[in-house]
Order: structure tokens, then sequence, then C-alpha cells
């Protein structure tokens, strides 16, 4: 289990998760029900146990929490619920002689969706969610801004106050990731990867990006000098860590390299419970520490 | 509140006192009621309720054409300068004027220091300079939320679920059911007890989504100076506004 996208949101050093897995476990995943779309809840991170075991619905290594949010999703497609609805109009005209009103068409979907949702797949989502004691900082493994709001609600939802919110980088990003590739000293530990995203700012938009090429040269030079702007940039910490940070402050594409991979590899692990923990405990350092460099560069605000 | 609908019509020419012709900008909307014509710092515009023929609207810029000429005359008067490269030696930030002083640099960027707006030029895109000093009032903003924000989010019922900053029009801020918090970003021009405000007043529909006694006894418990910053703003929002657009 390893992150791939961090979504990040700061709270408060206030913010007390002392009784969590109680409170989770309140909140716990339901099954979703025969007549309703989706539910939402927490899962125990390490998957479920056999029965009659205690499961815990928090994993905690020093200062960093791993949560997993769990839902299933009815798969309702529209076309086949409108396909259903236009036979459904046409047996009403014929048996009635005439086209059915607004209210009865209404009626008529409703009548539909009711009866085909019982029957409906039903897909198993999970999101996984890194909370940083350390720097108050909740990562939410999805690019998705939804998704992440989804999440901290859920959290919020069990801790009944969650004041959290999303990054605020208080440099402009995008001019500080532009001003990298153009030759600016990068943070120490930091340096360029392969890949970047540049945009013009005009009214065309234009956006050029560039893969598995070196970031320098004069292919980049002419994109500089014609006014792009960069707005993802691929980065490596040490030989540990590559990801690409976005000038929306989502970390894209996060990802342990062989440096820090090599230390799972020299433990010896028989059981998947040893295996996922020692990769989360791997993870949140390497969060931490790439957390730490980017703090004070992006100079990102505290949540009070 | 349901979204209006617009739809753009062709221009319309009108003839002028002086015997030019001016390019009226015409479209229809879903919430007008009667023909309005219009002048602002985007320029003069003439709108019409979903029925109205457009000869009648024709015939009715032409009928109001000397207010017309009058009103353009006003705002050319007021007109903010143009943002121009290597050029302007001053630009607005919190309510004040800051010296601008242009250099050649490795990107399009914009810093503050010792009260000084340090301008880094490459190139010769007019647009790409524009975005670094829009970039820069941005970050700004945002560094004067992270201040205040604090204070305030703390008491709220829920927390905003993200703060934008954008060119809003005619607003100052809104709030969208999702927990969306809009606020526009010539806000960072103004005097910052204003700007504050307006993040007050928007947190407040937090609590309160409409603009009852209620709504504004929680304003006046976190910003008792509401009533100046809202008199600030019908004094100098349209040129703040205004400058915004002329700037980036």
């Amino acid at each position: 289990m390893f992150f791939r996208n961090l979504t990040l949101f700061r709270f408060p050093a206030s913010v007390s998760f002392a009784d969590i897995d109680e409170r989770l476990r309140e909140t716990a995943l339901k099954p979703v029900g025969p007549l309703e779309l989706s539910s939402r809840g927490f899962i125990p991170p390490f998957g479920n146990a056999a029965e009659g075991d205690d499961v815990a619905y928090m994993h905690q290594i020093e200062r960093s929490i791993w949560l997993a949010i769990g839902g299933e999703d009815r798969l309702l497609p529209s076309a086949v619920v409108n396909d259903q609805l236009q036979k459904k109009l046409a047996e009403f005209e014929t048996r009635n002689g005439r086209k059915p009103g607004g209210k009865m068409r209404r009626q008529l979907k409703d009548e539909l969706v009711t009866d085909l949702l019982p029957r409906a797949f039903v897909r198993p989502v999970r999101t996984d969610a890194l909370v940083d004691l350390k720097h108050h900082v909740i990562a939410i493994d999805t690019s998705s801004k939804k998704s992440a709001e989804a999440v901290v609600s859920q959290v919020r939802e069990a801790l009944g106050s969650f004041p959290a919110l999303p990054l605020n980088a208080e440099v402009a990003t995008g001019t500080l990731l532009t001003g990298w590739l153009a030759g600016d000293a990068l943070p120490a530990g930091l340096s360029l990867g392969e890949e970047c995203e540049l945009r013009d700012p005009g009214d065309s938009g234009a956006v050029v990006k560039l893969q598995g090429m070196e970031l320098s040269g004069e292919e980049i030079e002419t994109h500089l000098e014609s006014g792009k702007q960069v707005t993802r940039l691929a980065l490596k910490l040490d030989d540990h860590v590559s990801f690409v940070l976005g000038d929306d402050l989502v970390i894209r594409k996060f990802k342990l390299l062989d440096g820090a991979v090599e230390q799972l590899e020299s433990s010896d692990r028989d059981d998947i419970r040893a295996e996922l923990d020692a990769r989360f405990a791997l993870m949140a350092a390497e969060f931490d520490r790439l957390f730490a460099v980017l703090e004070p560069v992006l100079k990102l605000s505290k949540a009070g | 509140m349901t979204v209006a609908d617009r739809e753009d019509l062709p221009d319309i020419m009108v003839r002028l006192g002086d015997g030019r012709t001016l390019q009226l900008p015409c479209k229809r909307h879903s919430r007008a009621r009667r023909i309005k014509l219009s002048v602002d710092e985007r320029g003069p515009r003439l709108t019409l309720p979903m029925r109205a023929s457009v000869r009648t609207a024709e015939r009715f810029a032409q009928e109001h054409v000397a207010w017309l000429e009058a009103q353009i005359a006003n705002l050319a008067v007021d007109a903010p300068e143009a943002l121009r490269a290597g050029v302007t030696a001053s630009l607005p930030l919190r309510g004040e004027w800051l010296p601008a002083r242009w250099i050649a640099g490795r990107v399009n960027r914009v810093t503050l220091a010792d009260g000084e707006l340090l301008f880094e030029q490459r190139g010769n895109s007019d647009s790409a300079v524009r975005r670094a000093l829009r970039d820069f009032y941005e970050a700004q903003a945002r560094a004067d939320l992270a201040a205040w924000l604090p204070k305030y989010v703390g008491a709220l019922p829920r927390q905003p679920s993200r703060i934008v900053l954008r060119r809003m029009s005619s607003q100052w801020g809104s709030l969208a059911p999702s927990g969306v918090v809009s606020l526009d970003l010539s806000l960072v021009l103004a005097r910052p007890s204003a700007f504050e405000y307006v993040l007050v007043h928007e947190l407040c529909h937090l609590i309160r989504a409409d603009h009852s006694p209620a709504f504004w006894r929680e304003v006046q418990a976190r910003c008792p100076h509401w009533r100046r910053e809202r008199t600030y703003f019908h004094a100098e929002g349209r040129a703040l506004k205004a400058r915004l657009r002329a700037l980036t």
C-alpha cells in the first residue's frame, strides 16, 4: 500500500485524535442498503480480520495515523434507466392512448429506479489517508478535490469537529516551479525529474507536456522565453522519493525509489500485516521528510 | 436560486453625436425585466429581457445616446492605466501604492521586499508579465487569509471546503452550497480591514445563509467596523475592480 497521489489538508494543532479508534468504529462502513445509491464509512486499514477477531480502524506508528475510508456504490447507468423508461412510456401510451404528463413520467422513473436499484451491481471503493501529527497535515490518496473533501467530511463526522482546510501556499507556486525549471537553486535534497507541463498564460492556453526527457536545453529555454509557466514539475527527494508537484499543490505520482525501498526488502517478514505495517512506516517517514522540505519553500500556512 | 440563462447577441451599432459609430455589446438575460443600458469599467453594454426585440433595443440605445456618451466620458477620466512592462512605476497593494522596479530575470515574477515590488521580466510576452502580477497578488491574498482564518474558523458550525480567489465581475465574495468561498482577487488591492470584512461576511454565511438581522449580529460580533468597510467599498469598489482588470 503506497499512496500514489497526495491531496493535503492542514488542521490546527489543537485537534485531538486521542480516542479516534472508538469514534471511527461508530462511523464504520455499513453495507449499502437495497434502495441506497452509495454508502461511506471507515474500514480497518489492514482489511477485515477473521470472524471473532478484534479489528482496529486505525493504525498508528509514532506520529502518523493510517485511516481507510471505504464505500459501496451501486452502479445504475443512466443509459439503462432511460432505455427502460422509454419502454415504460411507450407501454403507457399504448394502454391509455395518450402521452404521460410530467408528473406521471417522474413517477414512472422513480418506480423504475426503485425496481432496478436492488439488482444493481455494487462497486467497492477505498481511499486511504495519512494523518501526520507532527506537521498537522492529512494526506489523502487521491488527486480529486471532490474525493479528498469527502474524506475530510468523513473524518469531521467521526471527530465531531475537524477544522481542516486545503493546503495554502503563501508564494505563487507556478512561478516558483517555473523558477526551478529555469535554473533557480532547488531546496537541499530536491532535484529535477524528467517530466513537466507548461502552460501559456495567454488566451490560447497552449499546453506543452514533456515526459521522459532531461528538463534542460534549448527546447525548454524556448518555452520559457515565450512566457510559458510550469503547472506540473517532476521532482526527486534524494534517491528516495519521486513525485510530480502541481501548481494546485497536489502531489501526483508519489513513488518510493530504490534508496527507500531497499530498507524494506532487507527485513524479514512473513505475514501480510507485517509487510503492510513496514510499508506504511516507510511511507510515513518519507512523507514527513518531504513535507519538511516543501513547507518552508512553499510557505505553507499553518491552520492555527 | 437558479442559474440565469444568458445569450450573446450580435453587437448593436449606435450613432454618436459627432457622427462616429459605437459598437455596443448586447446580450439577453433570463433575469432581465426591461431593456437596460449600462456602462462600467468593462465598457458599455445593452441587456435585453428574453422576449424583447432587437429592433426595440436598438431604438432604446439610440434614444439614450447622449447619456451613454456622458457616462463613457466620465469613465475615461478615471480609467486606470494598464500594466506596461518596464514602464509602470508603482502598483497598488493593500490600500497603498508601492514603487515598482523592473529588472531582467530568469522568469517573469514579482517579489515584495522592503516596501518595493521587484518585477523580474523574461521575454516579451505581455500576458506572461500580467500573469506573474496576478499570481503575486493571489499569493499575497493567500498570506492575508492564512493570518486571519485561524481567528474565525474554529467557532464556525462548519468549515469552508475551499477558498478560491478569482476575478469577480460585480460581487466581492460568495459562498456556494458546497462550502466553497469565492473572493474577488481585487480585495488584495483594498485596505486590509476591508478585505478581512468580506472574509468575515462570507464565513458568517456558514452560520446564516441569508442577510437577516441574525446574520448581521454574527458579522458585528466579529467585525464591529463592518459599516465603515461597506462605505469604503461603495466609494472605492468600482475603482479597485477596474484597477485589477487593467493590471492583470
